[in-house]
């Protein structure tokens, strides 16, 4: 007996998306826990798998670009990638979000937020002189060489300039070329990945070495552009040159005469996207008492352009983290992404707790004896 | 006796009025991008457009919708995590789709009755979590744990890698409520090991795939933790050798709790997703477990290597700690996706054969996939007889589907005459049904539709699956 197969469908492709990487999920739905969307909603709409099927629906044109579920959760989707991890069939989500942004935020389209934001980052210049006004490493003049060169960053330099002065002090001499601009990943995951893949390119030009960032999410997106070996985040450079035999004096960061107690929350492209994860947690034990947040691998809900773009759902999917910090009875959170540094300052701000956020670069630099 | 079978063809307003009356206006979803995502479930190449998915949050809730469905003739089909493998979830008649996962309360966890009551939308994972956190053990543990619910193991009777040592679904259902398609709501079994009043309805709903009842509660009967569990790996050079292996496992007088084996093409595809240094030149693993106290296991294991050993491992390796066990049940849990790196498409199929049967299908399987030109790795429950060949191909390749249909047929007609099944596990659903007959023969199917009409008299639930 052969059976006939009638009931099966066979999907057809208008070829918006790379047929390749839409192909490999096979639905199976082990993202579902991992989704901070999913979690709130408990919805397949909200979740990776879910998003998938409509970004298919996109793609055979059986769901114009244009319906307001498909708009909807390509923009409620904090494309933080904690699918990415525990997906056992490799589905790469980020580029299918970077993909479906485009198609859906494309022209006119674009929310008025992130189009703004895409053209302040464009202006080179203003950057640089934001940095400046706002006291952020200087510059030493051009790239001289294809040595470890650091990168400062667009958000960085103006709203955290302390960072990139912690990390000079943390690695004296090193290279800050001048003429550096915006890598261009606020672009990618806001609708413009052309343009964002452009301005990584730029950048890659002007730091013709490796590029030291501090900012996990710059780091995911230029590895994605020039490359792994064009790329150190912070973190995992110092993890590497700081040996045993070869690292400088840190004494413990003290609070009270005691070692400060020290919580790190995960930037989610360099922990989902490059694996970045034990380095971050491994230096704040070297100076203080680490403890883990039990949600440090989930998004803070800065998510890029998300909280500027979605405050309210931003607050909704950072509120479990701030009732664990408040708990924890914590020292200082650390970080490792200006975004999520914005977004954690302003929670905590907002809901009135007093514990300080400070960069990995700068709780380093407070270990350093004066 | 022809039975009823609801066909929709769109929902009237009025209809849809009275659904956003019951459950709320924002659980209704009725446009075609927010109804896509509910098209469909794990099972490729099945999709259908529901007219509406709805969300109810109480059994009451599903009670005014099923009698609503009834009184107009729609069809209605119940999905738990929309982890179904036979696509038993998906709307092909169309009509609504009855999302249960906002019922997520777990209601009772009982030490001293070893039992626990939860809603149906409660996911695997979240009960044996909250049954762990109590000391006690909800053995079933399918591959979906973490997102398939207790309402659709149930619906499914769903298997996993315990089976074996522990049973599956059925074996720990002890009572349900269920909401009829006419919209009483009854309650079977209950919170009792024995109880033989009436005929076993629990047994008869558990399995029937959202054909005869809603599910919206689960009592489930529980098992004191285990002291502890350990794995171990053997590596042999073909899955028939792991499969004479695991015969003389269990002819020497051991019950493991774990006894899965994955074939070269599957080690590999584990191996690039979980990274836990698997031997990818090995023909087949053997993954073995057991569990109890650390004497019990370690001697248990002890056996089990050697038994291994004795037939044709040429490699044996014990995991050190607890943590090194889960990690490779983890991984084993991965095959599916994992195997779907290979190629776009990924077709699964689930047949069982008695164990002593095992080695002689698999080598039918290869003999089968080589002759139609087709790329089949296979894992599975080897102590269950439970096989899962997977042919991998391009998706445009209408061919290699063809074929891989017609290998999988023969792989159906080889199980039923080595006295097995076409499914062991994941269901009957929309992919499986052709092949029903066959394995059940007309009698049966007679009985199955007559079943049906009794619960379901308007054919409204899960139209053309299941007795239809």
């Amino acid at each position: 007996m052969t059976a006939p197969h009638d009931r099966r469908v066979v999907e057809v492709s208008l070829g918006l998306f790379d047929q390749d990487l839409l192909a490999a999920c096979i639905s199976c739905g082990f993202c579902l826990p991992a989704c901070p969307t999913y979690k709130l909603t408990l919805d397949e709409r909200s979740s990776p798998r879910g998003r998938i099927t409509l970004m298919r629906a996109v793609d055979s044109g059986r769901l114009p670009v244009e319906d307001p579920t498909v708009r909807e959760q390509s923009s409620y989707c904090l494309g933080c990638r904690a699918c990415e991890p525990v997906c056992p069939a490799g589905v790469q989500y980020g580029a299918l979000l970077e993909r479906w942004r485009d198609l859906t935020w494309s022209g006119t389209r674009t929310p008025p937020v992130a189009a703004a934001l895409r053209a302040g980052m464009r202006m080179t210049p203003a950057l640089a002189a934001a940095g400046r006004v706002r006291g952020a490493a200087r510059t030493t003049g051009r790239a001289r060489g294809d040595g470890l060169q650091l990168m400062l960053g667009c958000v960085e330099r103006s709203l955290f300039p302390g960072v990139s002065q912690a990390v000079t002090r943390l690695l004296p001499g090193i290279e800050v070329p001048s003429g550096q601009g915006c890598c261009g990943a606020l672009h990618a995951h806001s609708g413009g990945s052309a343009e964002g893949h452009h301005l990584a390119d730029r950048l890659g030009d002007a730091l013709p070495g490796t590029i030291l960032t501090t900012a996990g999410g710059c780091a995911a997106h230029l590895v994605n552009v020039l490359g792994r070996d064009r790329v150190q985040e912070l973190s995992e450079h110092l993890v590497k040159v700081w040996t045993a035999d070869d690292a400088p004096r840190l004494d413990p960061v003290l609070v009270d005469g005691r070692r400060a107690r020290v919580a790190l929350q995960d930037s989610c492209h360099l922990r989902n996207g490059l694996g970045v994860s034990t380095q971050p947690r491994e230096l704040v034990a070297r100076v203080a008492d680490y403890v883990e947040l039990p949600s440090a691998g989930t998004c803070c809900g800065g998510a890029g352009t998300y909280s500027l773009l979605r405050p309210d759902d931003a607050a909704a999917v950072v509120a479990p983290k701030l009732d664990e910090i408040d708990r924890l009875d914590l020292d200082y959170v650390v970080v490792v992404n200006p975004v999520c540094q914005r977004q954690l300052v302003t929670s905590l701000r907002r809901r009135g707790s007093t514990v300080p956020v400070l960069h990995l670069a700068e709780l380093l630099a407070l270990a350093l004896p004066p | 006796m022809p039975t009823s079978v609801a066909h929709a063809t769109g929902l009237p307003p009025a209809v849809l009025d009275r659904l956003r009356a019951i459950v709320g206006a924002e659980h209704v979803l009725t446009t075609d991008g927010d109804v896509e995502p509910f098209a469909r479930d794990a099972t490729p190449l099945f999709r259908a457009r529901p007219d509406a998915v709805v969300l109810p949050s109480s059994t009451a809730q599903v009670a005014d919708v099923l009698r609503l469905a009834t009184e107009t003739g729609t069809p209605v089909v119940p999905r738990g995590g929309g982890s179904n493998l036979a696509a038993a979830t998906v709307a092909e008649r169309g009509g609504i789709v009855l999302v249960l996962t906002r019922m997520t309360a777990v209601k009772e966890i009982s030490a001293d009755e070893l039992l626990a009551v939860v809603e149906a939308g409660v996911t695997t994972s979240t009960l044996a979590d909250a049954a762990a956190a109590r000391g006690l053990l909800y053995p079933p543990d399918p591959g979906s744990r973490t997102v398939s619910t207790v309402g659709g193991n149930v619906a499914t009777c769903a298997g996993g890698l315990r089976g074996l040592k522990y049973g599956v679904t059925r074996n720990y259902v002890l009572g349900l409520e269920v909401v009829l398609p006419t919209g009483e709501v009854i309650r079977t079994g209950g919170r009792l090991w024995k109880d033989v009043a009436g005929y076993d309805l629990t047994r008869l709903l558990t399995g029937s795939e959202g054909t005869l009842g809603v599910i919206t509660e689960i009592t489930v009967g529980l098992l004191p933790m285990p002291e502890t569990s350990r794995t171990g790996i053997a590596y042999f050079d073909s899955l028939a050798d792991a499969g004479r292996a695991v015969n003389a496992i269990i002819g020497g007088g051991t019950l493991p709790a774990t006894l899965e084996f994955l074939d070269h093409a599957c080690i590999g595809a584990v191996e690039d997703f979980a990274h836990l240094g698997l031997d990818r030149s090995a023909g087949a693993l053997l993954l073995f477990g057991d569990d109890g106290s650390p004497r019990d296991v370690a001697e248990s294991l002890e056996r089990m290597g050697s038994a291994c050993a004795d037939n044709g491992s040429h490699g044996v390796e014990l995991a050190t700690d607890v943590a090194g066990s889960e990690h490779l049940l983890a991984a084993r849990r991965c095959s599916l996706p994992a195997l779907s790196r290979l190629a776009p498409l990924t077709m699964l199929e689930d047949v069982t054969v008695p164990r002593p049967q095992i080695a002689r299908m698999v080598d039918d399987i290869e003999e089968i996939a080589r002759r139609h030109d087709v790329v089949c790795a296979t894992f599975g429950h080897a102590g269950d007889g439970n096989l899962h060949p997977t042919i991998v191909f391009d998706a445009d390749d209408v061919d290699a589907r063809a074929r891989a249909e017609k290998a999988f047929d023969e792989i159906f007609g080889r199980a039923m005459a080595l006295g097995g099944t076409i499914t062991g596990e994941h269901g009957v659903g929309a992919a499986k049904l052709p092949w029903l007959r066959q394995r059940l023969g007309d009698d049966q199917i007679a009985l199955l539709r007559r079943i049906k009409a009794a619960f379901d008299p308007a054919g409204i639930l899960n139209p053309g699956k299941l007795g239809s």
